[in-house]
């Protein structure tokens, strides 16, 4: 038996999100019980399967620095407020 | 991999910051056993409804509803699988253990499966009072459970329990709207099956319920309890159905209804694996196990087959 990890995509509208995972001895089976279990009511229209040994995990230490880096965001609060003190007559 | 905390007190305070628990994360092992426990009772629950339900296939009225069924069977059996996959991740017992623990009668699962469905107003009464209660279980969970996998695949349950409860009510109606002889019947089936339905919510949470503390449950039992029984209980009145229960009161003020006192020996006797059909589903769905021997066999021994064949 392998351990497969299944992934669902619909209509194009959003990205493959992970369903679940399912036991198969083989792809062939793994196919058909992905469909039965996670697709049954056309959740989806498009399948990956991965066999979990396949699966590269990122240590959340490694990826979780990212959380601290406002300046790749920008909220728009200074642009905001400029646009504010113009509207009420300000500079 | 995944995340660590240095004690108990630095999990909780994570768990009650909103903090949503990963199956690699290094949990305390007291929140894995407590996990797992509820999840382990929740799956083996769905595969002991799943057996009633494909047991009801042929006697089910019309073909609609048998239909219907034969989906609800499929449904609650794949409920069982796709739990027991977030179960044995964990790491406790493989999946094959926790089946052969089912069977052996060493583990539990809710209390109504361990009474019979005799007549089809049986099972218009489970689809319906049943189906409810363990939705309304399930919905609390989902709400606020830091159990990721758990709480991810409980959306997919509870999508799907959703039609079986409207399915419910649908042949609840017809049931209302029919002869004098199915309408006596049906009223039979709520005597049989309103307690037990009511007692799946489990007697009042208590103050220090861990499942509680550490957000697995987001309400307390006699809370969903309460809600459900103001739900049913107009509900059921305005099909000119009675409530077998002679300790019920209206408070005309809130328009609110409450249940008199509740015997909760009927539900420990269900899990002590006494109730009145406790020793016959056992058996029936071990036979069954014992009967599928070969497939799993076959499959263990399949070999493996190059990747990517297409269905």
């Amino acid at each position: 038996m392998r351990r497969y990890e299944v992934f669902l995509k619909k209509d194009g509208r959003d990205e493959f999100r992970h369903a679940g995972s399912l036991d198969a001895p083989d792809d062939e089976l793994a196919l058909v019980l992905a469909r039965e279990s996670y697709a049954r009511r056309a959740e989806g229209d498009r399948l990956w399967l991965v066999d979990r040994e396949h699966v590269i995990l990122g240590d959340p230490e490694f990826i979780s620095p990212n959380a601290d880096k406002p300046h790749r965001h920008n909220d728009g609060k200074a642009i905001a407020e400029h646009r504010r003190n113009v509207r009420e007559g300000g500079s | 991999m995944g995340r660590t905390w240095t004690s108990m007190d630095d999990f909780e305070a994570f768990l009650d910051g909103g903090g949503i628990v990963e199956v690699d994360d290094d949990m305390p092992d007291a929140y894995r056993q407590a996990v797992f426990a509820f999840i382990e009772m929740h799956a083996n629950s769905e595969l002991m409804g799943g057996l009633t339900e494909r047991d009801w296939i042929p006697r089910t009225p019309g073909l609609r509803h048998k239909m219907a069924v034969l989906a609800k069977t499929q449904d609650e059996i794949g409920h069982a699988h796709l739990l027991y996959m977030v179960g044995a991740d964990m790491d406790i017992k493989t999946r094959r253990e926790i089946i052969e623990d089912l069977f052996a009668g060493r583990s539990k699962f809710h209390n109504v499966f361990h009474y019979q469905a005799k007549t089809w107003g049986d099972q218009v009464a489970i689809s319906f009072l049943v189906d409810a209660a363990a939705l309304a279980s399930q919905q609390a969970v989902f709400k606020n459970c830091s159990y990721g996998p758990y709480r991810r695949i409980l959306k997919r349950i509870i999508s799907e329990e959703g039609f079986h409860m409207r399915m419910g009510e649908e042949r609840m109606l017809r049931i209302a709207d029919g002869t004098e002889v199915q309408r006596t019947m049906f009223q039979q089936s709520l005597d049989d099956w309103w307690w037990p339905s009511l007692q799946l919510f489990g007697p009042d949470s208590k103050p220090g319920d861990v499942l509680l503390r550490w957000h697995i449950k987001s309400e307390r039992n006699e809370v969903l309890r309460a809600r459900w029984v103001q739900k049913f209980v107009p509900l059921l009145m305005s099909y000119g159905f009675s409530v077998p229960d002679p300790g019920l009161t209206h408070d005309p003020a809130t328009d609110s209804w409450t249940s008199g006192p509740i015997d909760w020996e009927p539900l420990k006797r269900t899990m002590a694996m006494r109730g009145p059909d406790s020793a016959r589903r056992i058996a029936d769905a071990a036979a069954n196990w014992a009967d599928t021997h070969w497939v799993r066999r076959v499959l263990d021994n399949a070999p493996a087959r190059a990747a990517g064949v297409a269905a």
